[in-house]
């Protein structure tokens, strides 16, 4: 008796049956054998497939391991020449080579500028880059949201003064503890508070933070342009200021709010805006307070998978 | 005068650093790679090392961990100079026994400050 084992497209292989008498077998054996002959080609099917996948995460995993190494290169790469030209350049501006003309220290200023936006260019380029490659890792750690709040103030209170604006921080009092990437989340509140006070002339650019159903709210309201609803959706994705001749103007990489977003959802969290043109603009970040496990495998293999 | 040894690979990079520091007053010390650095800091006992750490044969870390075992630079500000500003790099250079860090592209000006942290 010959069963063979018939696979989806193919005849895989054959079971043979022999027996030393003659005469055909008993309906059960056949019915016996035909079930043996389906499973066989089940568990190859299966064997394959096992093995299909092993070779597979293995190619991810290396895919990965080459991204990850190209982007420590691409890295040291892109900033050891810019270091020579903004070194220099930060060394002339301070007149050790001797005093400049003015009008060569004008065009000086101008260099130095734009290195510094080519160099921020490249920071958030190298950001959205690991991101993609999922070679960003959160480091989860207890933080106080207050402290995270008062530092960005910090970091942009002297700006909003310099352009005249009222700036509010309005923490609720007995915020819990958070768990989460602090380092990433300050990040993220400082390329929004930033854009706020670039974005608004006039005014006041407010800071909220609160909890709600186990997730921090935080907002980020200005009394700036505001932003069109057919805009809403665009100013998240990748070099797109609402009005890119703004963008010389303003400053800023154009890439700030993609990673932001990007940054929130690794931790679980969602990013939105609410606006109207000609009343302001109101971002809000909504976080899990206690950010858990990370998918992290999963986001490394869709990475090295696209 | 203070002296100061510079481990650095790159000729544009030494330059800009030996400008800036006889500039400020500073007396400077170059060696190009890792080893030269180790031998360069036991024959001349710089007051201060700023260490390159991406170098042609043992890297920057290496050439710290070495600069440490020589007992008399044991307490040597060693500063790390690096263009490897990815989260966890700061922790591995003070792991390797550099005192502060500096991620490249720096400022002339923040290097300087730094240096004097460590030189006042």
């Amino acid at each position: 008796l010959i069963v063979p084992l018939v696979g989806a497209d193919r005849i895989m292989g054959a079971t043979i049956l022999e027996r030393r008498t003659v005469g055909e077998f008993p309906e059960a054996t056949v019915r016996l054998m035909q079930a043996f002959a389906s499973q066989s080609v089940l568990a190859i099917q299966n064997a394959r497939l096992f093995r299909e996948i092993a070779d597979k995460s293995e190619q991810l995993a290396q895919a990965s391991e080459h991204k990850s190494q190209f982007l420590a290169n691409m890295s040291h790469e892109l900033r050891t020449p810019l270091n020579a030209i903004l070194g220099y350049t930060e060394l002339m501006v301070d007149g050790i080579y001797g005093d400049l003309p003015a009008r060569a220290a004008g065009v000086l200023e101008r260099v130095q500028n734009n290195g510094k936006h080519l160099l921020a260019l490249i920071n958030d380029v190298l950001d959205l880059a690991k991101i993609e490659a999922g070679q960003l890792s959160l480091t989860l750690e207890d933080y106080a949201m207050p402290d995270v709040v008062r530092s960005v103030v910090s970091a942009t209170e002297s700006l909003a003064n310099a352009k005249g604006l009222k700036f509010i921080a309005e923490i609720v009092p007995g915020l819990p503890t958070g768990h989460g990437d602090a380092r990433r989340l300050s990040q993220v509140l400082l390329n929004l508070v930033g854009n706020a006070v670039k974005f608004t002339d006039s005014g006041e650019v407010a800071i909220g933070a609160l909890a709600e159903d186990g997730n921090f709210v935080l907002t980020v309201r200005d009394t700036g342009p505001g932003i069109a609803p057919e805009d809403q959706d665009k100013i998240f994705g990748e070099f797109q200021q609402v009005d890119n001749s703004n963008t010389r103007k303003k400053g800023g990489t154009g890439l700030g709010l993609a990673i932001s977003k990007r940054m929130v959802e690794m931790q679980g969290g969602t990013i939105s805006v609410e606006s109207e043109v000609g009343q302001g603009s109101t971002f809000r970040v909504v976080l899990p307070i206690r950010v858990e496990g990370v998918p992290e495998l999963t986001a490394e293999l869709m990475g090295a998978a696209q | 005068m203070k002296r100061i040894l510079v481990i650095e690979d790159t000729e544009d990079n030494r330059q800009i650093v030996g400008d800036l520091l006889s500039s400020a007053g500073y007396e400077l010390i170059e060696a190009v790679d890792g080893l030269e650095g180790v031998a360069t800091a036991e024959r001349e006992q710089p007051d201060l090392i700023l260490m390159d750490i991406q170098l042609p044969g043992i890297d920057g870390y290496e050439a710290t961990r070495r600069i440490r075992k020589i007992p008399a630079l044991a307490r040597v500000p060693i500063i790390a100079v690096t263009s490897y500003a990815l989260s966890g790099d700061e922790a591995k250079t003070r792991e390797a026994g550099c005192d502060g860090y500096v991620a490249t592209p720096y400022s002339p000006r923040q290097l300087l400050a730094k240096i004097r942290e460590y030189l006042p």
